[in-house]
């Protein structure tokens, strides 16, 4: 069961710092977005390992992934995690950068369950994959689609269209 | 309608769908099966409920009171294209949806009609250029009606329907060839007519 609502008092900045000592070296470029939102970037080899205690960190606990974005960023791509505190009301952005030429990702699916279908849009529309993903199919498009349409770089292949 | 009418003369003969009280021999009506089919099916039109985006609220709202598509015997919208004769196509369909919508068009059974509602079904709409938008239903399914808006309100829907109304009355129940065979060549009809007649006739003997 989530804690209450709100039920652990804690300001943002305060927050913030505990993160970044609790994750040394883990998290870094720990920041704040007002009013609720702690961003941290971190490295894709500990993310698993990041999330699976981010869930059960005492007092805090991030219970919820709220979504997950697929982001081209022209020289890499990233994958955003949105996750939420239920006992202090925060939010933690995670930004993970994914290089371009092997866009392979660890999945926390098995973390929290409901990232299953928001890294099947990922891949779908980003082309970001998910390793250990239990069933990472295309979510939006027909299954038979060629390229990840919000790339920056893509094509939009005739094959894509049998009905013109 | 062929009868004489019990009206008085300035109108009499000139109604388009006389009531049964206005014929001299009441429960008679005499007239062609085109007109009686197509005055059946274009007032008893069986909508899909089939919406695909933002103009099935449209659709929707045209079928509950303040509009009421019920005004024109369009108002028993059925959840299977088993029951329907006419498909709404109301909103943008794309790549993914376009066999979907094609299987449940075959599925339904003659006659049928297709109206393409709204800008988007019509030809893409502001997503014309979207890379997974189907640039007109046109291109999945034989259309009859277009009605243009982005959404169409439902006044615009029930012209549509009205149309859709005429377009019904101009079909030909009756196949070409046997209209011509009833009209009375009495070569055609007479001929297999006589043959059979001999081989009754020596059955009875």
């Amino acid at each position: 069961m989530p804690a209450e609502i709100g039920s652990v008092k804690v300001e943002i900045d305060e927050l913030a710092a505990r993160l970044a000592k609790l994750f040394d070296g883990e998290l870094v470029d720990v920041g704040v977005q007002m009013p609720d939102t702690v961003i941290a970037h971190l490295d894709r080899g500990e993310l698993r390992e990041v999330a699976r205690r981010l869930k059960q960190l005492p007092e805090i606990g991030y219970d919820s992934c709220n979504w997950i974005a697929g982001v081209d960023q022209l020289t890499h791509l990233e994958s955003v995690y949105h996750l939420y505190s239920f006992a202090t009301n925060t939010y933690l952005e995670l930004h993970v950068q994914v290089p371009r030429d092997k866009a392979t990702c660890p999945t926390v699916s098995d973390v929290w369950p409901s990232a299953d279908w928001h890294e099947r849009e990922s891949w779908d529309m980003v082309g970001i994959k998910y390793e250990g993903h239990p069933d990472l199919r295309r979510i939006l498009l027909k299954d038979d689609w060629i390229g990840h349409p919000l790339r920056k770089d893509y094509v939009d292949l005739i094959e894509n269209h049998p009905n013109v | 309608m062929g009868l004489r009418d019990n009206l008085p003369p300035p109108i009499a003969g000139r109604l388009k769908y006389p009531k049964l009280e206005h014929f001299q021999q009441p429960n008679v009506i005499t007239t062609t099966a085109d007109f009686i089919f197509n005055w059946a099916r274009s007032h008893s039109v069986f909508p899909f409920t089939y919406g695909l985006a933002c103009c099935a609220i449209e659709m929707l709202s045209s079928g509950f009171a303040r509009f009421d598509v019920a005004r024109y015997g369009m108002e028993v919208f059925r959840p299977t294209p088993r029951q329907c004769d006419l498909m709404i196509v109301a909103g943008t369909c794309n790549e993914k949806m376009a066999p979907v919508l094609k299987r449940l068009y075959d599925q339904m059974a003659e006659p049928k009609w297709v109206i393409s509602m709204g800008a988007c079904a019509t030809s893409g709409g502001p997503f014309y250029d979207g890379y997974n938008v189907v640039n007109g239903v046109d291109k999945v399914v034989p259309v009859d009606v277009y009605i243009p808006g982005c959404p169409p309100r439902p006044e615009a829907l029930f012209q549509g329907l009205l149309e859709l109304q005429k377009v019904i009355q101009q079909m030909k129940f009756v196949p070409p060839k046997l209209a011509k065979a009833g009209a009375g060549e009495p070569g055609v009809e007479t001929a297999p007519a006589a043959a059979v007649q001999p081989a009754a006739a020596a059955r009875e003997r």
